[in-house]
């Protein structure tokens, strides 16, 4: 479901999850990747990671709940994999991560990282 | 005031946001002048996000809007970025009242650009009724 001509590059897909669908949106911008996780019809909590320029050889991410939920560990550790993934990759491009879950079990978590990272856009 | 497009709301009053409960992502590009500014909406089943692309492909910065109790009073932050300035907020909170949804904003739209904040709205606010995503009793400014 892509657009040619639309600079912003998209992609839509859905999984199954512990009896819950899971909708996924990924957009690549020119300086971000968006990607939108919901089980609830909206947004969710909204976290931001991006890559760190240092001094060290081992790379550092700063990762942080920008809106939502600041109490769940387990949507940071998602949003660090993915930042990851991205940077590996895409390295200047940091991530806006929106995960509008009803159950925030790493389960369901490591299904949708796997499922982002094969339909990824970077 | 935009008073053609009260009018216009209110002949489409009891327009729904549509029957299927997928993510529905459209995209379009408008010119303007010298300008071009790209829309995307993303409609969830209780929000809509949009993102308003002003000459690129740049995120901009980010914000949350959306009316609020006891008196249902239109509310913004800002989520990612932004300044006091704020060319997004001003959009994004117009947007919550004029169609009554909850607004997700991403808009890279330069400040002291009054003449084109008013446009991009319209664009869009014109985009949400043809798509049927407002609500069918848009609130009103106070």
């Amino acid at each position: 479901m892509e657009d040619a001509n639309f600079p912003v590059r998209h992609r839509k897909f859905q999984l199954e999850s512990k009896g819950n669908k899971t909708e996924i949106v990924i957009c690549s911008y020119e300086d971000h990747i968006l990607v939108i996780a919901t089980q609830i019809g909206a947004m969710g909590t909204i976290l931001h990671a991006r890559k760190e320029e240092g001094m060290t050889v081992e790379p550092t991410f700063s990762v942080s709940v920008i809106f939502g939920k600041r109490d769940e560990p387990t949507l940071i550790a998602t949003a660090r994999r993915l930042i990851d993934h991205i940077s590996s990759f895409v390295p200047s491009k940091p991530l806006v991560l929106s995960l509008g879950l009803k159950d925030h079990s790493p389960e369901t978590l490591k299904e949708i990282v796997a499922a982002v990272i094969e339909n990824r856009l970077w | 005031m935009e008073t053609d497009y009260d009018q216009v709301l209110r002949s489409v009053a009891q327009v729904k946001i549509a029957g299927d409960d997928g993510v529905k992502v459209s995209c379009f590009t408008e010119v303007l002048d010298d300008v071009t500014l790209h829309f995307q909406i993303i409609r969830l089943a209780k929000q809509i996000y949009v993102w308003i692309g002003y000459n690129s492909a740049k995120f901009g910065n980010l914000y949350a809007a959306a009316s609020t109790r006891p008196s249902n009073t239109v509310s913004v932050t800002s989520v990612l970025g932004g300044t006091s300035d704020n060319t997004g907020s001003g959009i994004a909170r117009r947007l919550v009242m004029k169609t009554g949804l909850n607004i997700i904003l991403a808009c890279n739209i330069p400040k002291n650009n009054p003449l084109l904040e008013a446009k991009a709205e319209k664009m869009l606010i014109r985009k949400l009724i043809d798509l049927g995503y407002t609500m069918p009793t848009p609130l009103r400014a106070t």
